[in-house]
């Protein structure tokens, strides 16, 4: 059988050379060109190597980030939603550059009276106004927020001048800050703490007006450390809102002061637990430490409620110490029920905590630490073993945002305590994102002010594996669904966007505040971008070894795109420069056809092709040693005679080969190929990726065969397959499985599958049942 | 940071955008709901009208965030539906039904035109309804109306996007409260 095949294919290649040979050359002579093709490397995208950033991906021998150390001690006055706090920052400067000055974040100076972040986007009046909108928009003072800088001082106490530039503070040293010294100055600043819910800040508190309380969850509330890297210099690219932050790691002491009937919880340890903790509270707290299966509560709902009723003039310092982080966050609130349970991670325990208002039950009780600590099991399997000891998901109306151990999340059930899936699901996806993140971007630490993709992008893939893997651990959470309804990472989800209209699309390499929707530009896309690497183009094996290397490459470091690019291919063997290329520095889409199939029949007659090769050279059918011919079904050369018939029925020339060359068991074991076709598959879309395809035979038997991307290196608009089969062959579907984002699925099956509209096909449903 | 999942009613939105800023004036209604784009909830609908030649017939699609109609239908009839749940409740088309025949009313040259309303489907967040105007003899008519009134009664900045496709032409329409209706000249 397979002696017969090669020599049949071989036989049938020679026709196609020849066909190829009969072409004439007689255009015009055309100008030459680059390099285009899709193939080629991204040595003009990629930076160029260097003693910082090695070309297989990892941190290069002569590697450095700086160091900021902050020392804090804050107080939030709860009544007038003021924090008022004054630092310490010892900044070590490991760079091989001698510093003049440094560069500082003022996050808050985005909600600055001055800031010009509502300024540069365009705005015109609405035909209508809910009166709550036009007070909002056009009757009210704007929020005076921003940090009030009261002073900058060296180590000595003399002060230090600065400069500020919208949302970013240079400090001008009096000496230069030479390569591997430090340097310590102290801060001292207040800001209105703005209400987030009105206009989705990242931080801030909201009011429950039916108890006269706040809910605070307080982040970029201190002057933080630029980065200084060897990419960027100092990354002090504005924050205008969207993009988010870029933060060296350093250690943290940060003493807080709030209302002595708060509960709070923040980034880091809480060293002083025994002050700030009941007696009730220890002994539970020793509880949740042995729980591994289930939450124990530290402050129940009941306590919450009544602690709501307070209003205590007293004042508490919670105190936190956190090593290797590159932020702090912290919430806050007397309405809080915290719950708490250990995961064994490793060989080490991380507790998995919950702060919630009873506003957020009974769903927070029920899912919210729960889904924490599946998240850690997920992530750490797929990357690396969670590093620090707990990981806190707060509910906070609207919010989904991460800090360094604890996160906001939404999700919020009725006033009578009932919920849909819908709010559900939405809960348990945004947890699992949002302390997801404590591995990219908080350990894995991307600069996400230039490259929101690299940490939302990563995350999101990561996050619908982890969804996926709730699902398989709580099948009795997802009923009736029989796997986790993830919104995101499935191929088909990204299709919509990937089809639209290319002037409101662009590239995933874009920054954040360029692009025109956030939301299928840095997270869906290069979600679904990876999950297709993953599933199809590199195979799980191969993926999770390099995810797996670059995880363990860069945490606690700050990698760049082409670090995450080339260990991907460094740690695989798989040239994926094309990928990269396609998906991620372009806006190109997936669509692959099947074009069209023709039959062939064998014989021993030349064909009219053939003939005409032979007259125009001048040769004669015995010029050449006996042939077998594929004849076109379509074709004049064609005679009903060649149906139905074994090639060694319709030619002669080729049965005496098989006499003459196989034995007679071998013969009589060759099951000779019927049917002969040529398949065309074609690609309108811009990006390559393997043809997947199965064909289908008479006998209702299946092949799938799946060609590599690499052919389409020479031909970027066409591919042509020839097959022999004992079977008739009866059907072709291309990506049987919409495991590629094809964008358009009409092209994609032989013969042409009726393609109803959405609406016939729903017609024709309802008429079934 | 999550954002929410931007899907088809976004992206119709951008289309219709670039359509609008390309061919008319009617740019500032739109303007507005792209301040924050992504993160903020949009108020909208999105419904395709096109006519099918072999079946003779006005066939429609409304795309209507779910949680949104949920609000306005136990807003307005007192009904507690829990669509796209387990508990949703029996009476969920007929309520979703006698909603859509008093907010979307299509005309033909003038005479109100009753349609059959063949059922609903979810799509993440969305709700689809499949409704269908029999006996249309297009080649005939001159003139079809539309006045799209979904969850206006509401939410003031409800926006309800119409396009019609029929004879390869295709015409779309932004609709609000003070601004209802749309037609078409055949």
């Amino acid at each position: 059988m397979k002696k017969l095949n090669c020599s049949l294919t071989f036989l049938l290649c020679l026709t196609v050379t020849l066909s190829f040979a009969q072409q004439e050359i007689n255009k015009e002579r055309e100008s030459g060109h680059s390099n285009q093709s899709k193939f080629k490397q991204l040595y003009e995208e990629f930076a160029t190597p260097n003693t910082y950033r090695s070309a297989s991906g990892t941190p290069g021998p002569d590697y450095y980030q700086q160091q900021a150390d902050y020392k804090i001690d804050i107080e939030l006055d709860d009544k007038n939603a003021k924090i008022y706090g004054e630092e310490t920052i010892t900044y070590i400067n490991n760079s091989p550059d001698d510093l003049e000055y440094l560069w500082l974040q003022l996050d808050q100076n985005v909600r600055a009276k001055d800031s010009k972040s509502p300024l540069r986007d365009e705005k015109e009046f609405s035909i209508a106004y809910s009166s709550e909108k036009f007070v909002k928009n056009l009757m009210q003072k704007p929020f005076e927020g921003g940090f009030n800088i009261e002073f900058i001082k060296d180590a000595n106490g003399r002060s230090l001048p600065y400069t500020i530039n919208q949302t970013m503070m240079r400090i001008d040293l009096p000496q230069l800050l030479k390569s591997g010294g430090q340097v310590s100055f102290s801060l001292k600043w207040w800001y209105n703490i703005p209400d987030h819910t009105i206009d989705r800040a990242r931080s801030g508190y909201e009011y429950f007006s039916k108890d006269g309380n706040r809910s605070f969850v307080i982040a970029q509330f201190f002057p933080r450390m630029a980065v200084y890297s060897d990419v960027e210099g100092w990354q002090n690219y504005q924050f205008w809102g969207r993009g988010e932050f870029a933060l060296p790691f350093g250690d943290y002491e940060v003493n807080i002061t709030v209302p002595a009937d708060h509960i709070l919880d923040a980034t880091g340890e809480l060293t002083n637990r025994k002050e700030v903790f009941s007696r009730e509270m220890m002994l539970r707290y020793e509880q949740a430490k042995k729980s591994y299966d289930k939450p124990v509560l530290i402050v129940t709902q009941q306590e919450a409620e009544q602690a709501e009723k307070g209003f205590s003039e007293d004042k508490k310092t919670w105190k936190f110490k956190a090593e290797n982080v590159r932020d702090f966050g912290f919430a806050s609130s007397r309405k809080f029920i915290w719950d708490m349970q250990a995961v064994k991670i490793g060989n080490k325990d991380v507790m998995a905590v919950s702060l919630y208002p009873k506003e957020g039950n009974p769903l927070w009780e029920e899912q919210s630490t729960k889904a924490v600590a599946s998240t850690l099991k997920s992530y750490s399997a797929h990357t690396f073993d969670y590093p620090y000891h707990k990981a806190i998901s707060v509910h906070a109306k609207n919010q989904g945002m991460e800090y360094p151990m604890i996160c906001w999340n939404y999700g919020r059930p009725n006033e009578d305590g009932s919920y849909s899936d819908r709010v559900k699901f939405g809960m348990i996806s945004v947890i699992i994102h949002e302390v997801g993140h404590n591995f990219f971007p908080m350990i894995v630490n991307s600069d996400e002010r230039q490259w929101g993709w690299m940490d939302e992008g990563l995350n999101t893939f990561m996050q619908y594996m982890a969804e996926q893997e709730f699902g398989e651990e709580f099948p009795e959470d997802i009923t009736p669904n029989k796997a986790y309804p993830s919104r995101r990472g499935a191929p088909s989800k990204i299709v919509p966007y990937m089809r639209g209209d290319q002037s409101t699309i662009s590239a995933i390499m874009s920054n954040p505040e360029n692009v025109y929707q956030l939301g299928p530009n840095a997270y869906g896309k290069p979600a679904t971008a990876l999950n297709i690497l993953r599933e199809t183009i590199m195979g799980k094996e191969l993926f999770d070894h390099a995810f797996k290397i670059y995880s363990h490459r860069w945490k606690f470091k700050h990698p760049t795109p082409e670090d995450f690019f080339r260990t991907m291919e460094d740690a695989s063997a798989v040239d994926l420069d094309w990928y990269w290329r396609s998906w991620f520095y372009t806006t190109d889409y997936v669509d692959i056809g099947v074009k069209g199939v023709k039959k062939y029949y064998v014989s021993d007659k030349p064909t009219k092709k053939m003939k005409d090769y032979m007259t125009s050279r001048g040769l004669t059918e015995a010029s050449f040693p006996p042939m077998v011919y594929l004849v076109d079904e379509e074709s004049e050369d064609f005679e009903e005679g060649l149906r139905d018939k074994s090639p060694s029925e319709t030619s002669q020339d080729l049965k005496e080969y098989m006499m003459d060359n196989m034995t007679a068991e071998e013969r009589s074991q060759v099951e000779e190929p019927k049917y002969f076709y040529e398949v065309v598959f074609n690609k309108p879309g811009g990006i390559p990726m393997p043809i997947i395809v199965e064909y289908t035979y008479a006998d209702g038997s299946k092949e799938n065969v799946t060609y590599p991307p690499q052919i389409w290196r020479k031909n970027d608009q066409e591919f042509k397959r020839v097959i022999s089969s004992e079977k008739e062959l009866v059907g072709i579907v291309v990506d049987p499985k919409a495991e590629t984002a094809d964008i358009d699925a009409s092209n994609n099956s032989w013969p042409k599958k009726e393609q109803n509209s959405e609406f016939e096909q729903f017609k024709q449903n309802i008429k079934g049942k | 940071m999550i954002l929410p999942t931007a899907g088809i009613l976004q992206n119709q939105i951008m289309k219709l955008l670039k359509t609008l800023v390309l061919r008319t004036s009617i740019l500032l209604i739109i303007v507005s709901l792209f301040a924050f784009t992504a993160m903020h909830k949009f108020y909208v609908s999105v419904t395709n009208v096109q006519y099918s030649e072999k079946e003779n017939s006005l066939q429609i699609t409304s795309r209507i965030f779910i949680d949104d109609l949920e609000n306005v239908l136990e807003e307005r009839y007192g009904v507690q539906l829990d669509l796209a749940t387990e508990m949703e409740s029996e009476e969920a088309n007929h309520y979703v039904e006698k909603y859509m025949r008093s907010k979307l009313v299509l005309s033909t040259d003038g005479k109100d035109r009753a349609f059959v309303f063949l059922g609903k489907k979810y799509d993440n967040d969305l709700i689809i309804c499949y409704l269908e105007i029999e006996d249309i003899n297009l080649p005939k008519l001159k003139i079809i109306e539309i006045e799209n009134d979904i969850l206006t009664d509401m939410f003031e900045e409800q926006q309800n996007i119409v396009h019609f496709r029929m004879n390869g032409k295709k015409k779309s329409f932004v609709m609000v409260k003070e601004n209802n209706k749309g037609m078409l000249n055949l």
